[in-house]
């Protein structure tokens, strides 16, 4: 039983990882309709930020490590979203009433663009953070022993995953956001700017992947430049099973997959982890074709 | 032009017929290399070291009173030319041949040595097949890919352990050397077999998972990226089991990833590197080299040639003879620790290194690989 909760620990760590990423795959599509590949690569320049800034700047010495930390993913956040911003500039704004096949070749391009402009920059090498910029304690939880990172971890997720919420549900900005994901014409006709709505959802994305990308940097410690493919694989996945477009369905999505994934690996296979991740999604899909709590969305007549 | 191919060919045929009068007094050993191509770097290392070996024998006095002469032929990593260079090898009257680098190359070239008796003994062909063929004149002084399982199942009885978690990563040179691995192990002390997926981060639920099979060592046969993960989150569960890793972890960046704390005590069998080879003797010629080239030879590769070369000329040396049926019954059942440049040189029955050779090196406490005697 002992072992059933820090499997389940583990998978929900994970889990608040893939959350986090496939916050940026569904709120790009609830606005754009257009599956932002190039989103897994956006989390790995975060990482790779994180450790530029760390190790250049050298925060942790001059603020303290707590406060240091936080204006470290301050810093790359908002680059983050920078270039999320760029990229919705240069690769998709001028596709916008383009059939949606280009769309996706670009969204593709800009992935392979990103991935080898990481490696130029940073080598193919794995880079590592800093060791010992964490303290490693860990908690006893019911016999569970849980080190404290990953609870704050999965903490700062949810944190941000509500915020996103708050925002999207509770503001006037939010309430843009929705207008033009429900009908861009309409929402042009009620005076919203669509133009800086489509933006302003693409800096909050890819700012969201590279914070996770932080987090992943300095829990795990390994970065390299492929990463992104895979995280952004199984956020993808996510978004999908929790609903595309739908940002609790996100958070819903990728707190299941993850624990989908430990349970499967501790109790089936390890080497078939994957596969049952997907099986899940199959056979969730099979059920609801809109995911977890996706709506049904009318055709327009 | 057809009167310049004409005098072309002439020329060939009689500068050829020249050379081989010329020298007919010296033993002539054939060295098939890639020194053009894809892998020219690691054929002119041959070569070079090589050639650096039979100076030096031949300015002691040479063999049983010959010269030895080094016929060096290109292969050019491709089959096609490979087959063309045993062709060309073979009418120039060599007594064996060193040599080559790829397996598939290899492969290539070596019915027609054993067609024509030719000695052939390759070094840097690891492909399993190559030696089951039961081709009598065919020998390597690398380790086949099948054998580093079996130093690694030496090495975990040799330490005593009793429950053994082996995991590996679906690569097909991972899942072999676990499969290996598993092979020659008691079946009971097996207690998990099984693969991660490489390239993630979070291998948290592996190590709960292994961890409540009780091992009292992990045998992880993938790469150090991983390897490096799984002692860092080993340790951040507070669980110190014993870790030991196949030649693939063989790389620094494990313990840059690890960091020190955790990587230390973390012990991995491999050939040993350029680097690692101390004996006085390759001291010597290591240094003969460095002073020629301005380089060590790139990697252990080129060196097995010296020692096939090495080898060769101990069995001539030996027999008084050039005769490849006396030659391969002395390199296959007669030479014993013989002390070549990468350790001793042994052949078994099917024509494979035998000699110790891998060796076991440890993770200190500055975070530096340790060769283990």
């Amino acid at each position: 039983m002992e072992e059933f909760f820090q499997q389940l620990t583990n998978g929900l760590a994970v889990g608040g990882i893939y959350a986090l990423i496939a916050l940026g795959y569904t709120m790009v599509y609830g606005v754009l309709k257009l599956i932002n590949f190039a989103h897994g690569d956006l989390f790995t320049i975060g990482a790779f930020l994180g450790l530029t800034l760390l190790t250049s700047l050298g925060l942790t010495d001059s603020v303290g490590p707590v406060a240091g930390l936080l204006v470290l993913a301050v810093m790359v956040v908002i680059l983050v979203g920078v270039v999320g911003f760029l990229l919705e500039r240069v690769a998709y704004r001028p596709l916008r009433t383009s059939p949606r096949l280009s769309a996706v070749v670009s969204a593709l391009g800009a992935s392979i663009f990103f991935q080898n402009a990481i490696m130029l920059i940073w080598g193919a090498r794995p880079l590592v953070y800093p060791h010992g910029l964490l303290p490693n304690i860990t908690v006893d939880v019911f016999g569970v022993e849980l080190p404290l990172i990953r609870i704050i971890m999965f903490a700062i997720s949810v944190v941000l995953m509500c915020g996103l919420y708050y925002l999207t549900h509770k503001t006037r900005i939010g309430t843009a956001i929705r207008a033009a994901a429900i009908d861009q014409g309409a929402a042009k006709l009620m005076g919203i700017d669509v133009n800086r709505v489509i933006s302003l959802v693409f800096m909050i994305g890819p700012a969201l992947g590279g914070a996770a990308g932080v987090m992943v940097g300095l829990y795990y410690g390994q970065i390299n430049f492929t990463m992104g493919w895979l995280y952004g694989l199984k956020a993808f996945t996510a978004a999908i099973l929790g609903g595309i477009g739908n940002i609790p369905g996100a958070m819903l999505g990728g707190l299941i997959l993850g624990v989908v994934e430990s349970l499967g690996a501790a109790y089936i296979s390890i080497a078939w982890k994957d596969a049952i991740s997907f099986l899940v999604l199959i056979l969730i899909l099979i059920v609801r074709p809109t995911g977890l709590l996706g709506e049904r969305v009318a055709d327009k007549v | 032009m057809k009167r310049f191919m004409r005098v072309l060919v002439f020329g060939l045929v009689a500068s050829l017929l020249m050379a081989s009068a010329a020298l007919a007094d010296t033993i002539k050993i054939g060295l098939q290399a890639p020194l053009t191509g894809k892998y020219a770097s690691e054929g002119l290392d041959m070569k070079n070291l090589v050639e650096i070996l039979a100076a030096k024998i031949n300015a002691d006095g040479g063999v049983n009173g010959k010269q030895i002469e080094i016929i060096a032929e290109d292969d050019a990593f491709d089959p096609k030319t490979a087959a063309l260079a045993a062709q060309r090898l073979i009418t120039s009257d060599v007594v064996g041949v060193i040599g080559t680098y790829g397996s598939s190359i290899t492969e290539a070239a070596q019915d027609i040595y054993d067609e024509e008796d030719v000695i052939q003994i390759a070094t840097g062909s690891t492909m399993v097949r190559l030696t089951e063929k039961g081709l009598a004149n065919f020998f390597r002084t690398c380790p086949r890919d099948d054998s580093q399982g079996a130093a690694a199942a030496q090495v975990l009885k040799d330490r005593g352990y009793k429950r053994i978690a082996i995991l590996h990563d679906n690569s097909s040179y991972a899942k072999g050397l676990a499969d290996e691995t598993r092979k020659l192990l008691d079946e009971k002390s097996v207690v998990f077999f099984d693969a991660l997926n490489p390239g993630e981060q979070d291998y948290n639920t592996i190590l709960t998972k292994i961890k409540g099979f009780n091992p009292d060592v992990i045998f992880y046969t993938g790469y150090f990226n991983e390897a490096g993960l799984l002692l860092r989150q080993k340790k951040e569960m507070k669980w110190d089991v014993a870790m030991m890793g196949g030649d693939a972890t063989n790389n620094l960046d494990l313990v840059k990833i690890a960091g020190n704390d955790a990587a230390k005590g973390f012990f991995f069998v491999s050939p040993p590197g350029v680097n690692d080879l101390t004996s006085p003797f390759a001291k010597d010629i290591l240094d003969k080299y460095k002073a020629e080239f301005n380089a060590l030879p790139a990697s252990i590769w080129s060196v097995f040639a010296g020692d096939a070369f090495l080898a060769l000329v101990e069995a001539i040396r030996q027999t008084d003879s050039t005769d490849p049926e006396v030659l391969s019954d002395y390199l296959r059942n007669k030479m014993e620790n013989y002390p070549g440049l990468t350790g001793t040189i042994a052949f078994d029955k099917k024509g494979d290194r035998s000699g110790k050779f891998y060796r076991l090196s440890e993770v200190n406490a500055n975070g530096e690989f340790v060769m283990l005697p």
